[in-house]
């Protein structure tokens, strides 16, 4: 049984369509990766997923069943917005949300949690006294308690030191091995394509990509080169057969045109430099979304209308 | 509707709410505000304006102003020193007579003088007719009347402000004076006829009543003046002040879980009915907690004065009624505005909207209770936001009032606090996660019928 279906989904608000005609299916105990830019739609459909906005048109199932009261008892949802009552204690505030997802005492899982997210000594302490990072985290605690079937997640890594960041990773790894389907969103195009097991992009309320990485990429075939070559920017430039070139520090990212030949690309590097890598490869999620919502991308779309 | 979620959202809201510092102070600095600042008027009241009061006379006629400076001579006798303490406790009333000059207009400018120096609080002119004045002319065929003779009246002259106890005080001195003159003119000896001009009091009675166990007609009652106007006044607003303290918070309440992002977590759990039935909810705790708190304290002083009589229990289950039902409708109306309000200080500018269904009553009180059954009084306590203190208030009066008014508006009180938590219900759905300038009327007008 699949965890989310939508179907056929439109949600405006006025005149800005901030969902258009969404279909998407998310199975059961995967991890799914929201990635769009800001304002592409990714927290409308997230919310409608939690049912706190509805569809104008279009219809959501959650593991099946269309009853929106019954079904979000199931969801644990962290909101991109954070927000605890301040002056209420970390246990209290926590005890609080699970026992209105759930309506029964949460004490033990409450202690489990902080103790497992290093926050066990701070449960007595008022969530005023927390920093950003501890807050996100008591946060994170307050959608996984009780523990969900379905996890959503607005960008669950933002503000989180490297640390903070990797509990939060095995958390959700460990929710996933328990059977919890995890969505979330985030900017960071490295994380989604290690953590998630598919991968939804939106832009302008429309989808645009929607699969696993695997079959994404394959979409794009091999039309990038990784390069390494002494005479640093310069040695790239004016190579035949490339349409674009990123600039990645120590490494330059050349985008194959349709059809050209990377050997032709290869032997007319090393006519003009010494070469010290050259690795073709699938584009990365990064330069996909470029790709599709970068500025190139951008100028191509005004250019066309 | 869930109602575990319900019951947490409005146990967390009524923790969170009885136990700030700010409920406490309300509770105990509301009664304060509310009761016209009683206490502060009872404490001047003992701190009166001890300086003496110079009145200046002019009497044309020559026979009232000698009975004027009797009564102040008597008056400072009687009421100047309390018979206790030998402490002064009022102001020395002083008459000095002045003879009519020849020029009466710089006489009436000199004397002002003085009045502007605050040398006199004021100056009286007795026209030479004032004993035999003239017949008032008819009305002019414009409907207005002439303006009194100079000659025939008194006039007094002052520039002092608010209640000039001294003109309310001169008014009996004076006529008194003015019958006395009179018969003496008649040639009676008021001396032997002494209570010739007396005032016969008049005593307020309550109805005459048969009881019902014995049979007997029972005399009637000296009817306190507290019956009539106090207890209504007190029970109306100690209703409108729960009602305000209940329902107050939860504008900024709903306003600070919004602007903190509270909100959306809370929604990811709950519908926003099921959130705003709870938050109204927790909000009628906290009214009933103070409510229950005001009728003991009020019961056990009540006892303690001895008045424990002038009491009408049969208005306390009409008091809860009314205080559930005004609770919630502001309560509701609160939770709508505050999901309208991005900032606490949009809230601040809303405040007094939402305190309009309860100071509009209050503005009333003085005209209702002076004609209760009126037809102001009748169709405003009629008017559903108004009902809860307007009908309480004139049930609470001793004539009370017809039986079928208090149903009829109970069902208008229920039916439109209904028809408030519904549309604003609509309205907090559609506001609650808005951000940036509040809406305006029209806007929300068109959330409540469409949702």
């Amino acid at each position: 049984m699949d965890a989310v279906q939508i179907s056929h989904v439109t949600r405006t608000f006025g005149t800005v369509t901030a969902v258009d005609d969404l279909s998407l299916t998310v199975p059961q105990g995967s991890i799914y990766g929201f990635i769009g830019p800001n304002g592409s739609g990714k927290t409308t459909t997230m919310r409608m997923i939690v049912k706190i906005f509805y569809p104008d048109r279009g219809e959501i199932r959650l593991f099946g069943d269309g009853r929106p009261e019954t079904s979000t008892d199931l969801i644990g949802y962290l909101p991109e917005e954070r927000g605890l009552y301040q002056k209420m204690t970390v246990q209290a505030v926590l005890e609080f949300y699970g026992e209105l997802r759930s309506g029964r005492g949460v004490q033990a899982e409450v202690a489990r949690w902080l103790e497992r997210l290093e926050l066990a000594g701070r449960a007595s302490d008022k969530v005023e006294t927390l920093s950003r990072g501890m807050s996100q985290k008591v946060q994170f605690i307050a959608a996984v308690i009780p523990e969900p079937k379905l996890l959503i997640l607005d960008e669950p890594f933002s503000g989180l030191d490297p640390v903070s960041a990797d509990a939060i990773r095995s958390a959700i790894l460990d929710l996933r091995r328990h059977g919890v389907t995890v969505i979330l969103s985030t900017h960071d195009m490295h994380l989604a394509e290690t953590l998630c097991d598919y991968i939804f992009m939106i832009f302008r309320g429309r989808k645009v990509l929607d699969g696993t990485i695997g079959s994404i990429q394959d979409q794009y075939g091999e039309d990038t080169i990784r390069v390494t070559a002494s005479g640093g920017f310069a040695a790239v430039e004016h190579l035949p057969g490339v349409e674009q070139i990123r600039d990645l520090g120590q490494v330059r990212e050349l985008r194959l045109t349709r059809g050209a030949d990377p050997q032709e690309v290869l032997r007319a590097l090393v006519a003009q430099a010494r070469v010290t890598s050259f690795s073709l490869m699938k584009p990365s999620l990064h330069d996909i979304f470029m790709r599709i919502a970068g500025p190139a991308a951008e100028e191509a779309s005004h250019a066309n209308a | 509707m869930r109602m575990h979620k319900v019951l947490t959202i409005a146990r967390r809201d009524y923790i969170a709410t009885v136990r700030t510092k700010a409920f406490l102070f309300g509770l105990v600095v509301a009664p304060v505000l509310f009761g016209g600042g009683s206490i502060g008027m009872s404490l001047l009241k003992s701190k009166p304006d001890l300086k003496d009061r110079h009145v200046a006379i002019i009497d044309h006629t020559g026979v009232v102003a000698g009975a004027l400076v009797s009564a102040a001579r008597e008056k400072n006798q009687r009421e100047l020193f309390d018979k206790t303490t030998r402490r002064q406790i009022a102001p020395r009333y002083v008459f000095e007579v002045i003879a009519p000059a020849a020029n009466p207009e710089d006489q009436l400018l000199a004397l002002s003088d003085r009045v502007r120096h605050k040398q006199l609080v004021a100056f009286l002119e007795i026209g030479k007719d004032a004993l035999h004045p003239p017949k008032p002319a008819d009305d002019s065929a414009d409907g207005t009347s002439e303006k009194s003779d100079p000659d025939g009246s008194v006039s007094y002259y002052t520039n002092a402000g608010g209640i000039d106890e001294m003109r309310n005080w001169l008014n009996g001195p004076i006529n008194e004076g003015v019958r006395m003159a009179r018969l003496a003119q008649l040639g009676i000896d008021i001396d032997r006829n002494k209570g010739l001009t007396a005032s016969v009091p008049i005593e307020g009675l309550s109805l005459v009543e048969r009881d019902e166990k014995t049979g007997e007609v029972q005399a009637a009652r000296k009817r306190n003046e507290l019956e009539g106007f106090l207890v209504p006044f007190a029970v109306a607003m100690i209703l409108a002040m729960i009602v305000m303290v209940g329902s107050a918070p939860m504008l900024q309440n709903v306003t600070q879980d919004k602007s903190q992002r509270i909100v959306e977590t809370l929604l990811g759990a709950a519908t926003p009915f099921e959130l705003m039935t709870g938050k109204v909810l927790g909000s009628v705790g906290v009214s009933v907690t103070s409510s229950l708190l005001y009728v003991i304290a009020g019961t056990v002083a009540v006892n303690a004065l001895g008045v424990a009589g002038l009491l009408p229990l049969t208005i306390i289950p009409w008091f809860y009624v009314y205080l559930l039902a005004d609770v919630v409708m502001l309560c509701a109306f609160a939770a709508a505005l505050g999901a309208c309000c991005s900032t606490p200080q949009d809230a601040q500018n809303l405040a007094i909207v939402l305190l309009m269904p309860c100071l509009i009553p209050l503005f009333m009180l003085v005209t209702v209770l002076r004609q209760p059954n009126g037809m102001l009084a009748t169709v405003m306590s009629l008017v559903p936001p108004f009902t809860p203190i307007l009908m309480l208030l004139r049930q609470a009066m001793p004539d009370g009032i017809p039986a079928w008014q208090p149903w009829v508006g109970l069902v208008d009180v229920v039916a439109f606090a209904a028809a408030t938590v519904w549309a604003a219900s609509r309205i907090f759905r559609v506001a609650i996660l808005m951000q940036g300038k509040p809406p305006r009327l029209a806007e929300m007008a068109r959330w409540a019928m469409k949702g």
